[in-house]
Parts: C-alpha cells; sequence; structure tokens
C-alpha cells in the first residue's frame, strides 16, 4: 500500500468511472460489482433526464449506457444523456423519441460538449434522427416529428 | 422542533401525495441537496412542515470522508435547509463520493484506517462549526473493502463517534448488507456499536444480484431487514425508524404494508 489518503481515493474512483487500473491489493470480485452498481445507478439518473432515449432504446438502454460509459466520468446527467444522443445520432442510431428529444434540447438551449447548456438568446433550428424543432423568443416547437418504422398491418401486432 | 420519534419515510416528490395522506406520520427525511437554500419549498414539504411534522435534511454529497476538506458551499447549504425546515438535526454518511476531481456517482467506503478517522473526524468538525442543529453520521452499505483496513467496523466507527461527538443514524439495512456480503454476523456488529447514541434508523429494501446484496432502495424490505430492527429494539429502541424509497415505488398498499411492519417491529404506533 503507497500514497496518501487523496492519493489512494483519487486510484479508486478513476478506476470505479474512468476505466482506471484496478489500485492494488483491491479484490477484483467486489470492486467490478461495484463498477456495475455505480453505472447502474448512473444509467437510471440520466434515464430520468432523458426519458423519451431510454424508453426508446428499452431493453438496449442499458447496455447502450453502459458501453458508452465505461471509460467516461459523469459530467451531470444531463450532459450525459445529451452526450450520448449526440454519440448515437452520428451512427442514425437514435430511436425516434430520442431524436426528437435531442432535437427539442438543442432548439432550445447551446451545448458545445465542454460547459453546462445555456439558453439560445436567436431563434434556432435543431434536427435529429429527421426530427426537427424550432425555437423562436425561447418557445420551442417540435415542427416534424422522427420517422418512425412503418406500422405493422394485420399482423399479430395490429 | 422535536426529535425523530415513531416511523417516519424518506419525503420524495414522486410519493409526496402518499406521504401528505399518513394521518400519523410525525417525521419524515429529505434528501438536503434537492431543498433549494431560498425560495419555495418544494410542494407537499411545505404543508408537512405546516402540520408540524419534523424534518431532517440528509445530505449525500458533503463526501466527508473525503481526505479533502469538505467543500464549504456545501456545508452552508446543508444549514441553510436545517435552518429552512426547522430541523432539529441533520445527517450525513461516513463516505466519501469524489476524489481526484471525478464524481463517483454514490458513496464509497473508507479504509478503516487511523489516516482515514483523522480525516472523517475533521471533515466532520468543519461542517459542525458551521451547522445550527447536531449531526447524525451514517455507515454506509460497501460493496468491497480496502487492503489498507487497520480497524475493525465496531472499532472504526466508535473511535469517530466519540472524537466528533456526533449522534449515529445506524442504517439496519447496511448492517445486514455488510454482514452478508463480508460474511460476518450482522449481531455482533449491533453488539459493539454505542446503540444509546442512534438519532433515528434508517431501513430500506435491496435483492440479491450477481452474488452479492445490493441495497438498493428500490426493492421491497427483506424479511431479515426487519427481523434485524426487531433484534436491534430488543436491545435498544431508538427513538425512530426511517423507510427510504428510492425508486421502484410499489401500490399505496404495499408502502403502508411496509410502514406497518416497521411500526409493529419497533413497538410504535402506526402511522398509516
Amino acid at each position: 500500500m503507497t500514497g496518501t489518503l487523496a492519493e489512494r481515493q483519487a486510484e479508486l474512483v478513476a478506476a470505479l468511472v474512468a476505466g482506471g487500473p484496478a489500485p492494488a491489493g483491491f479484490a477484483a470480485g467486489p470492486l467490478a460489482a461495484a463498477r456495475a452498481a455505480l453505472r447502474r445507478k448512473r444509467a437510471g439518473e440520466v434515464a430520468r433526464h432523458w426519458p423519451l432515449l431510454a424508453v426508446g432504446l428499452g431493453a438496449a438502454w442499458p447496455s447502450t449506457f453502459a458501453d458508452w460509459a465505461a471509460e467516461r466520468p459523469t459530467a451531470g446527467s444531463l450532459r450525459d444523456g445529451w452526450d450520448l444522443a449526440r454519440a448515437l445520432r452520428e451512427r442514425d442510431a437514435l430511436p425516434p423519441g430520442g431524436a426528437e428529444e435531442l432535437a427539442v434540447r438543442e432548439a432550445g438551449l447551446r451545448y458545445d460538449g465542454r460547459r453546462a447548456p445555456r439558453p439560445r438568446r436567436l431563434p434556432a433550428v435543431a434536427r435529429a434522427g429527421g426530427a426537427v424543432a424550432v425555437q423562436i423568443a425561447g418557445r420551442v416547437r417540435l415542427v416534424r416529428p422522427a420517422a418512425r418504422p412503418p406500422a405493422h398491418v394485420g399482423g399479430r401486432y395490429s | 422542533m422535536t426529535g425523530p420519534s415513531g416511523v417516519g419515510i424518506g419525503w420524495r416528490p414522486e410519493i409526496a401525495g402518499f406521504v401528505a395522506e399518513l394521518p400519523g406520520l410525525r417525521f419524515v427525511e429529505v434528501v438536503a441537496e434537492s431543498v433549494p437554500p431560498t425560495g419555495p419549498l418544494p410542494p407537499g414539504l411545505a404543508q408537512l412542515r405546516e402540520r408540524g411534522v419534523t424534518v431532517v435534511p440528509h445530505g449525500v454529497r458533503l463526501s466527508l470522508g473525503g481526505a479533502e476538506p469538505v467543500d464549504p458551499t456545501r456545508v452552508a447549504h446543508l444549514a441553510a435547509v436545517a435552518q429552512r425546515v426547522d430541523a432539529p438535526l441533520v445527517s450525513e454518511h461516513i463516505a466519501f463520493v469524489r476524489a481526484g476531481g471525478l464524481e463517483a456517482g454514490h458513496l464509497l467506503p473508507l479504509p478503516r484506517s487511523r489516516e482515514a478517522v483523522d480525516a472523517v473526524c475533521a471533515n466532520v468538525a468543519r461542517a459542525q462549526a458551521e451547522l445550527p442543529v447536531p449531526i447524525a453520521l451514517e455507515p454506509i452499505a460497501a460493496l468491497f473493502d480496502w487492503p489498507d483496513d487497520e480497524l475493525d467496523e465496531g472499532d472504526f466507527l466508535t473511535e469517530i463517534l466519540d472524537r466528533t461527538g456526533a449522534l449515529l443514524l445506524l442504517d439496519i439495512a447496511n448492517v445486514h448488507a455488510n454482514a452478508r456480503n463480508r460474511g460476518t454476523d450482522p449481531l455482533a456488529l449491533l453488539d459493539r456499536l454505542p446503540l444509546d447514541r442512534i438519532g433515528y434508523v434508517h431501513v430500506a429494501g435491496g435483492a440479491e444480484h450477481g452474488g452479492f446484496y445490493h441495497d438498493t432502495h428500490t426493492d421491497p424490505v427483506p424479511p431479515e431487514v426487519l427481523e434485524l430492527v426487531g433484534a436491534l429494539c430488543a436491545r435498544q429502541r431508538p427513538p425512530a425508524l426511517l423507510l427510504e424509497r428510492d425508486g421502484g415505488y410499489p401500490p399505496a398498499a404495499e408502502l403502508r404494508a411496509e410502514l406497518d411492519a416497521l411500526a409493529a417491529a419497533g413497538g410504535f404506533p402506526a402511522v398509516t
């Protein structure tokens, strides 16, 4: 065991939330359980800020979030969800509800990916996954919904 | 303002309506960081205060166990919330939540070392200097232990309580979780703790997952935890038992049944 308490605590947090190496002497199994538990808690908090994104991904939400978050420490739930939604937009992997949520947020707030989002002062148009949102004088409106997969007709879901 | 007494529940916006309709309720806890320091209180909480219900602010992000000095603005916020709700005491954890500029996102255990005892006692003293009311300290549920441990849990906690003069917020579900995950005897720990210093007791649900018991606060209170409440009350009945639920909210009838089970286990009047 080497290092001050401050160094040891920093090393441990980095290992748990930022993909850092496991500190010497800790049992691997319990540390992995703690890492997974922190990620589940974080996923739940992001889902509260981005409900349409999380619901849209459905059963894929926990693993999608976990893969994205594995080596990214949190920047707060709002920004975590925002960064993840942008990464999914890049890959055309946003669910329709998540695309609309992102377009509405981006029309209303300016977010540079580094600092807390701030309200826009000028009118703006934002697009994500086919969804288009417009903001004028602080009022945000979704003017075009995201494309949705065609509904089943006459099938077992009808 | 009277201290916590009887059976209480953690006030959360999602269950504010349920909590408002508990006729016998005398005591709630509120997450301190969720209460604004100025402006109106969250709806529901203000009505409870008007009814004379005791409100205890419960901090979750002070990081009293951090090696760095506790953030004075966080302490000032906790103090302001205590004043706003006319709290008889506040509570926080024997834990750290950030280090090296990174937020862990939840409570992490300290090494049970002399250095950590010194660090947490120094931070509690800094907080006590600014708080208008006493503080109760809560030992947490830990999924892992540090290799640095020099003290056992009983000595570690007793030394912190003795040196700080703080009250004990005993979370009986954490006692269960730690004993289950470490393979130790929860009753042996109860016999080592200064039970006469308990300000109030937390009770929460959890679930087995991947070979560990997780203190989720989103599952029902398991029978083992209720049995521990009984064992604690048989040794020394605490002034109050508080049910914590932080998600996966069940139908009202189930929450009422959990509150009634706590009342029965502790010999308190039902609040439902």
